[in-house]
C-alpha cells in the first residue's frame, strides 16, 4: 500500500480528514476489506499503546523529585488571627541579622536598568506567584514570597534569593531593590518558618518606608500577574 | 507545570523507553523550562512548551550518544517479535510490550506517535512541538503505525 493511502488512513484514525475526505475514505472503507482489516488493525494497535501507556501519567509525581526539580511547594505560615504586629513581623522569615554584610548580595541582585530588555529577576517576579520557586538561566533560584502595594501605589514584592530576603517593587523600567536582609533559615524550597528569634529589621525598613499595604491575595496577585502588573 | 508533570512524564518515559531514563529527562526539562520561563508565550500551552523542551534534550543526548539511524530491521528485533514471540509480549506487562513496539519505531515518528495518539494534540500542534510541517507529522504517524504493525503483528486486541 502506498505512503499516500497509509497517510490517509492515519490521518481518518486521527480525525485530521476534513468532513469531505473522511466520509471519502468511509465509502473506501466499505469497498475495500484489506483496507478495512488495516484500518481495523491500527486502531486496535494505537488503542492498545494507549492503554498500556495511560497509567505513566497516573502516577503521582513524589514530592522528593519535585523538590529535586525545584518545584516544591512550601505550605503558606499560618496567620496568627489577633496579632497586632505589622503582618511581615507576623510572619516574617527567620532572617539573619548580619544586614551590613550584604552590600556586595545587594549589588548582585540589584536590577539593572538600562536596555529595554527585561532581566532574569524582573522577569521572575513579573511572572512567578508567591511561595512558588523559579530557577533563573544563571542557576540562581528565586522564590517570591508575597505581594504588597506601596504608598506611592507600585506594586512590590518580598522573594528570597541565595539565601536572602530582598524587597523589591516595580517601575516601568523593571524592579528595584527596596530593602534586603540575610535570611539564615531555609532555601527557597524549604518550608517558610514562622519568626520566632529571627531578625526582621532589614526588611521591616523598607516595610516601613514604602508604608507597605497588607498583603495581597492569591487570587489578586494572579490578576495582577496575568494583566502584566496593570490594575485592570 | 506541576499539573503538566504527569503527562510529561509519560512522554518522557515514552521517548527514551525507560523509566529511570524518561525521569531524568523529565528533570532535565523542568529545569530547563525554569530557567527559561521567560520563553514561554502566555496564551500558548504550556504542556506543549515542556514536550518541546524535551524532544530537544532528547535529541541532543542521542546526539551525544553518538546513537544514529534507529531503525531496526524486523529480523533483527528480539526473539519475543516472532511467531512464537506474540505469545511472548503478551505474556508480559502491556506496558513492556508497547515500550518494545515503540523502540522499535525512529526517534522522530514516535515522537510524533506519542504526541497525537497517546498525549491527544492535533496534527497542528503536535507539527508546533516538533517543529516541522502538519505534512510531515502526517507522514510520520503513518510510518509509526506501520512499523508498529510489523512489530507487534497481530497484537492484542487486533480483530482477526
Amino acid at each position: 500500500m502506498s505512503n499516500v493511502f497509509d497517510e490517509r488512513l492515519a490521518a481518518w484514525l486521527d480525525g485530521a480528514l476534513s468532513p469531505e475526505e473522511a466520509a471519502a475514505f468511509a465509502q473506501e472503507l466499505e469497498r475495500d476489506p484489506d483496507l478495512a482489516r488495516r484500518a481495523a488493525e491500527w486502531q486496535a494497535n494505537d488503542a492498545f499503546l494507549k492503554g498500556a501507556l495511560a497509567p505513566l501519567a497516573e502516577a503521582p509525581i513524589d514530592d522528593a523529585l519535585l523538590a529535586q526539580m525545584g518545584l516544591a511547594q512550601p505550605a503558606p505560615a499560618p496567620l496568627a488571627a489577633n496579632d497586632n504586629q505589622p503582618f511581615w513581623r507576623r510572619h516574617a522569615l527567620p532572617l539573619g541579622g548580619a544586614v551590613a554584610a550584604s552590600l556586595a548580595a545587594l549589588l548582585l541582585l540589584a536590577v539593572p536598568q538600562r536596555g529595554a530588555e527585561p532581566d532574569g529577576l524582573s522577569l521572575a517576579l513579573d511572572t512567578t506567584p508567591s511561595l512558588a520557586a523559579t530557577r533563573l538561566a544563571d542557576g540562581r533560584m528565586i522564590e517570591p514570597t508575597l505581594t504588597v502595594r506601596a504608598a506611592d501605589g507600585r506594586w512590590c514584592r518580598e522573594f528570597r534569593a541565595d539565601g536572602k530576603a530582598a524587597l523589591a517593587c516595580r517601575t516601568d523600567k523593571g524592579w528595584t531593590i527596596e530593602g534586603e536582609a540575610a535570611a539564615t533559615g531555609p532555601s527557597p524550597t524549604d518550608e517558610v518558618r514562622l519568626a520566632a528569634g529571627s531578625d526582621g529589621a532589614g526588611l521591616d525598613a523598607a516595610y516601613r518606608r514604602i508604608r507597605a499595604s497588607d498583603p495581597l491575595g492569591q487570587e489578586e496577585e494572579k490578576g495582577l500577574i496575568s494583566r502584566g502588573w496593570n490594575r485592570r | 507545570m506541576i499539573a503538566a508533570l504527569p503527562r510529561l512524564r509519560r512522554f518522557c518515559q515514552g521517548l527514551v523507553g525507560h523509566v529511570q531514563d524518561g525521569d531524568d529527562l523529565m528533570q532535565s526539562t523542568v529545569e530547563r523550562a525554569l530557567s527559561r520561563a521567560h520563553q514561554f508565550v502566555p496564551g500558548t500551552r504550556v504542556d506543549s512548551w515542556m514536550f518541546r523542551i524535551a524532544r530537544n534534550l532528547h535529541i541532543d543526548r542521542v546526539r551525544a550518544a553518538g546513537r544514529r539511524g534507529q531503525q531496526v530491521p524486523v529480523d533483527e528485533l528480539p526473539e519475543t517479535m516472532g511467531e512464537d514471540g506474540r505469545a511472548t509480549v503478551e505474556s508480559r506487562s502491556d506496558l513492556a510490550a508497547a515500550q518494545r513496539a515503540l523502540q522499535a519505531v525512529p526517534d522522530d515518528q514516535r515522537a510524533a506517535f506519542l504526541l497525537v495518539v497517546v498525549e491527544g494534540l492535533s496534527y497542528r500542534e503536535a507539527a508546533d512541538v516538533l517543529e516541522v510541517p502538519v505534512g510531515t507529522i502526517m507522514s510520520r504517524l503513518a510510518r509509526a503505525r506501520g512499523r508498529i504493525e510489523q512489530v507487534v503483528g497481530r497484537g492484542p486486541g487486533v480483530v482477526q
